[in-house]
Parts: C-alpha cells; sequence; structure tokens
C-alpha cells in the first residue's frame, strides 16, 4: 500500500482550475519538498492531501484512505499550516497550542488526558523548546512560534507531516532546527511533505522534489530533476542553479506562494 | 454600606442585582470568543435585531422574549452564512442588516404607540423592572449558553485559535461559527431587559477586550472577564440607585470606563515588549 497515492487530481476554486491531472505515488517514507511560483497551487495540493479540499476530478489516497470523507486518516497527519493564518493575537500559551495537535486523538465530549500531555512534552522536547512550555504563544520569536507548530504536528505521532512554508520568516538557526527536526522525523519513518519557496536551506536534506505550477512539472530526486530548463518551466522566468563546494543553490525562485 | 444593605430588601431590587450578575456572566464568557473572532460588529447587529424581534412580538400580541429570540436567532445564522459566503466583506451585509433591523423596530415601535414604553424598555434597558419570571427565563438560558460552551470548551478554543489546523484534525469549524453567532444571539436577548439593545454589544465587548490586557490564556482571559463584567454592572446599578440615574447608562459606562483604564495599565503589551527585549539580547549573545 502507497503512503501516498494522488491520480489525475483536479481542484477548482470558484469554477477555475487550481490544480489540474496531477498524479505522483509515494512508496515509502520520504522527505518531499514542492516548490512552485506564486499561485501554482501548493497549498492547494496540500489541503486536498489533508482532505480539507475536495477534488472535481480524480483522487487522493493516503495510507489507502481517502482524506476528504474519512477523519480517521486525519490522525495520522499532522499538518503545520502557514503561520499568517493563525489568529495569533488570541491568548494561548505554548502548551496549549501543542496540545492542540492531540485533538484528533481525543475527540468530543471528552477533555485531554495525561498522556496528552506526555506527548505535549515529547514533542516540545524534540523541537528544544522545553523551557518556553508556559510562555504565551504570541510573545516567541517568528522561528520559535514555528517550531512550536511543528510540536503541534509532531504530538499526535503522526505518520504522515504536511508542512505549509514552515521557513517563512524564519531566522537561519530556527531554520536548522526546523529542518533538521523533520529530518530526523523522516529517518524515523515518518514522511514529509513540505512547500517551500526557498529551496536552498533544505536542498541538502530532501529525498524528492516536486516542481508545481498547477501540474507536476516533474517530481523525482533532487539530482534528475534540478536543472534550469525544468525550473524556468515552472517558474517561467530566469532560474540559475549556483554550484559551489559541489553545493547547489538555486537562484530567482524566491517568491513566496 | 447600610445604605446598600437597605436597598436590597426591596424585591425589585434584588431582581436587578441578580438580573446584572447573571447577564455578566454569560455576556462576559460569550465576549471572549466575540473578542478573538473579531465579531464584535455581529454583536451590535444581533443586539439590534433582537429589539426588531421584541417589538414585532409586542406588536403581534406574543411575548416579547419569544420575538428577539426568533429574530435574533435568524439574523445571527443569516449574517454567520453571508460571512462564509463573502470573505472579507462581510460588513456590507453586517451593515444592511443593522439597519433593516433598526429600521423594522422603529416602524413598529410607530405602529404599536399604546405600548411604546414596553418598546422603549428594550431599547434602554428596565433592569430594575425585571421580573421573577423573567429572572428564571435568564437562568434557564444562560445555563444551557454555559453548558454548551462547557461542553465545547476545546472546539470553540481552538478553532478560534487555528481555524485550518482544527479542520485538519477533524473538527467541524463551520458547525462551531454557526454555534457560536447562535449562543451570542441568545446572550443579546438575555442581555436586553438589562441594558437594552443600544447597550448589549458593551456588555458583550468591553468586559473581554479589558480582559484580553492582562491575560495570557483564554481560561485567565474569561476569569478576568466576568470579574470585570460583573464588577461593573453591580457597581454601574449601585450608582443609580443611590444617583438616581438611569442603570443601564451606568453600567455602560462603568465597563467602557475599565476598559479604557486597562489600555492604560496593559501589562500584556510591556510585558511583550520586554520579552521580545530579552529574546533579542539573548538571540545576540548566543551569537556572540
Amino acid at each position: 500500500m502507497s503512503i501516498v497515492e494522488v491520480h489525475d487530481l483536479t481542484v477548482s476554486y470558484n469554477g477555475e482550475a487550481a490544480l489540474y491531472n496531477v498524479s505522483f505515488n509515494i512508496a515509502k517514507p520520504l522527505f518531499l519538498c514542492i516548490i512552485g511560483p506564486n499561485g501554482a497551487g501548493k497549498t492547494t495540493l496540500i489541503k486536498a492531501l489533508i482532505g480539507i479540499l475536495k477534488p472535481i476530478k480524480g483522487y487522493v489516497k493516503v495510507l489507502g484512505l481517502d482524506p476528504s470523507r474519512d477523519a480517521d486518516v486525519r490522525r495520522l497527519i499532522g499538518y503545520v499550516p502557514q503561520r499568517e493564518r493563525i489568529n495569533s493575537s488570541m491568548p494561548a500559551l505554548v502548551r496549549d497550542v501543542v496540545l492542540m495537535g492531540c485533538l484528533s486523538l481525543v475527540g468530543p465530549f471528552r477533555w485531554f488526558r495525561k498522556a496528552d500531555m506526555d506527548s505535549v512534552l515529547n514533542a516540545i522536547n524534540i523541537v528544544g523548546l522545553r523551557n518556553l512550555l508556559n510562555e504565551p504563544f504570541s510573545h516567541l520569536s517568528v522561528g520559535q512560534q514555528q517550531r512550536v507548530l511543528i510540536a503541534r504536528a509532531l504530538a499526535s505521532n503522526p505518520k504522515i507531516l504536511m508542512l505549509d512554508e514552515p521557513l517563512s520568516g524564519v531566522d537561519a538557526t530556527s531554520q536548522e532546527i526546523v529542518i533538521s527536526t523533520i529530518r530526523r522525523s523522516v529517518d524515523n519513518g515518518v514522511t514529509a511533505i513540505m512547500v517551500t519557496h526557498d529551496l536552498n536551506p533544505v536542498l541538502d536534506h530532501i529525498d524528492a522534489l516536486m516542481l508545481l505550477n498547477k501540474t507536476v512539472i516533474a517530481y523525482g530526486s533532487p539530482r534528475e530533476i534540478l536543472r534550469e530548463d525544468l525550473l524556468v518551466k515552472t517558474f517561467l522566468r530566469e532560474v540559475k542553479i549556483l554550484r559551489i563546494d559541489n553545493k547547489h543553490y538555486v537562484m530567482g525562485t524566491d517568491h513566496h506562494a | 454600606m447600610m445604605v446598600m444593605l437597605e436597598i436590597l430588601i426591596y424585591p425589585f431590587i434584588l431582581r436587578a442585582f441578580i438580573a446584572c450578575i447573571i447577564t455578566s456572566i454569560v455576556s462576559s464568557v460569550i465576549g471572549v470568543y466575540v473578542v478573538l473572532r473579531g465579531l464584535s460588529t455581529i454583536g451590535a447587529a444581533i443586539a439590534h435585531s433582537a429589539l426588531a424581534g421584541a417589538v414585532i412580538a409586542i406588536f403581534l400580541g406574543f411575548d416579547p422574549v419569544v420575538g428577539a429570540f426568533t429574530i435574533s436567532i435568524l439574523f445571527a445564522l443569516l449574517l454567520a452564512y453571508s460571512g462564509e459566503k463573502n470573505r472579507g466583506r462581510v460588513d456590507i451585509t453586517i451593515g444592511v442588516l443593522f439597519g433593516f433591523s433598526a429600521a423594522l423596530a422603529i416602524l413598529f415601535i410607530s405602529l404599536i404607540s399604546a405600548y411604546t414604553a414596553s418598546a422603549w424598555r428594550f431599547l434602554i434597558g428596565d433592569v430594575l423592572g425585571v421580573s421573577e419570571w423573567e429572572v428564571y427565563v435568564m437562568s434557564f438560558f444562560s445555563i444551557i449558553i454555559l453548558t454548551v460552551m462547557y461542553v465545547f470548551y476545546k472546539e470553540f478554543k481552538y478553532t478560534t485559535f487555528d481555524p485550518e489546523a482544527a479542520e485538519a484534525l477533524g473538527l467541524k469549524v463551520r458547525f462551531y461559527s454557526y454555534l457560536i453567532v447562535t449562543l451570542i444571539a441568545l446572550t443579546a436577548v438575555i442581555c436586553l431587559k438589562v441594558v437594552g439593545s443600544i447597550l448589549t454589544e458593551v456588555l458583550l465587548v468591553a468586559p473581554a477586550a479589558a480582559a484580553y490586557q492582562f491575560a495570557h490564556s483564554i481560561e485567565k482571559m474569561k476569569a478576568l472577564s466576568v470579574v470585570i463584567a460583573i464588577s461593573s454592572s453591580t457597581v454601574g446599578l449601585t450608582l443609580s440607585i443611590l444617583l438616581n440615574i438611569s442603570a443601564s447608562a451606568t453600567i455602560g459606562l462603568m465597563a467602557v470606563a475599565i476598559y479604557f483604564t486597562s489600555l492604560i495599565l496593559s501589562t500584556k503589551r510591556r510585558k511583550c515588549k520586554a520579552f521580545i527585549e530579552y529574546s533579542r539580547v539573548a538571540s545576540r549573545k548566543s551569537k556572540i
């Protein structure tokens, strides 16, 4: 059984196709990075994979189940949305935010148990913010907030992590921590699917890359598909790949999606 | 103090204090979500639709509370639906429905000239005229509202904080949005008799907005909001009795005064600034 199977996926907003004919398959745990220009449908794809958006054509299967119909599969997904979509003005302590990740395990009419608090402690330890557990979320720096949101996604011990722009606005130190946390989770058998507008910090850590512009332009290992012609086809403008000390740097993709 | 105890001997004054405390508890708890979800204008529109409902019921010969409940819940659901369909431009619908409900209220007040005094009570409030039956009705609906808020506590909290992640975690975000506006409508009807439709908005927003300046968790915000609301309504009512002035006006003015004081004394902003400064310094030191 595939971890993620997407076949001929088409999703539309107000009658306009945000994504069309998207097909790909993830058979074993890996770290996949999705890049593309503004409006390429990256967030739409993540939402379709979670089941928030329903396809008008094709299908999505996550661990063999349809996420838009089967709520059980959502318990196996840890989701990190774009930070801007969060009501950060709301007074909430860091532990409250991480505890939210256990919602799918608790269900309605029940309150959190001690085991859930243990999961919170474990998750916050992973991202190295145990000392900020009782701090207000709004007092944290952008990078710390992002790490807390990743801890929230990890709190339910997910099989799949889906992250929408987790590196956006994050300082270099926190970027390293975020990426190494995701990498460690993947090494422990979790599949991570991450949308980003800046490929460079993550390039050496990912197993697979998808170039997306409404449809899949290329999908494969970074070595195979990190080519200037494919990047130009994806971003529809000049994109350069620099090679310095055996490292690759992609120049010209850094535009927020 | 002796004067206070003396005036409490009168049953209508005792009922007024009980009504104030019930209203304060319910409005301040639901008010937390009104403030955090940015629904304060919706709260004002719903309060005016409750007035229209009450006046229409008087015109048709029904109990005004029944009319207020029916129309306010109808308008609340309509506003929630409109908010869902016209993301970002719900202000237009609120403006139109606000005007529509106010026009309806004025029209029916003019048609029931014999009962204008009854209608006027719902516009500006009449806490000293609250009957024993009305206290029972208020208590009954308050218990329902608070029970629903307790049962769905974590759902309300997390759909307010991060609706997208809440949906991904399997919560029915849409259902809870509709439920919240329905509870706001019920609360507006409870407030109607105490402070009237004009000042209901103040009770819904001011205590919670003041509590927001000091609280770092939603639990503390609720607790502080309740304390502020009870303080402003009981002190306001006492002053109105002692000075023989409008109760709803003094309650409203007390709540607003506490809100402006909270803005000046806000520890939250100071602590936030201090924490950010501390983080910057710590970050600089770690780089060195």
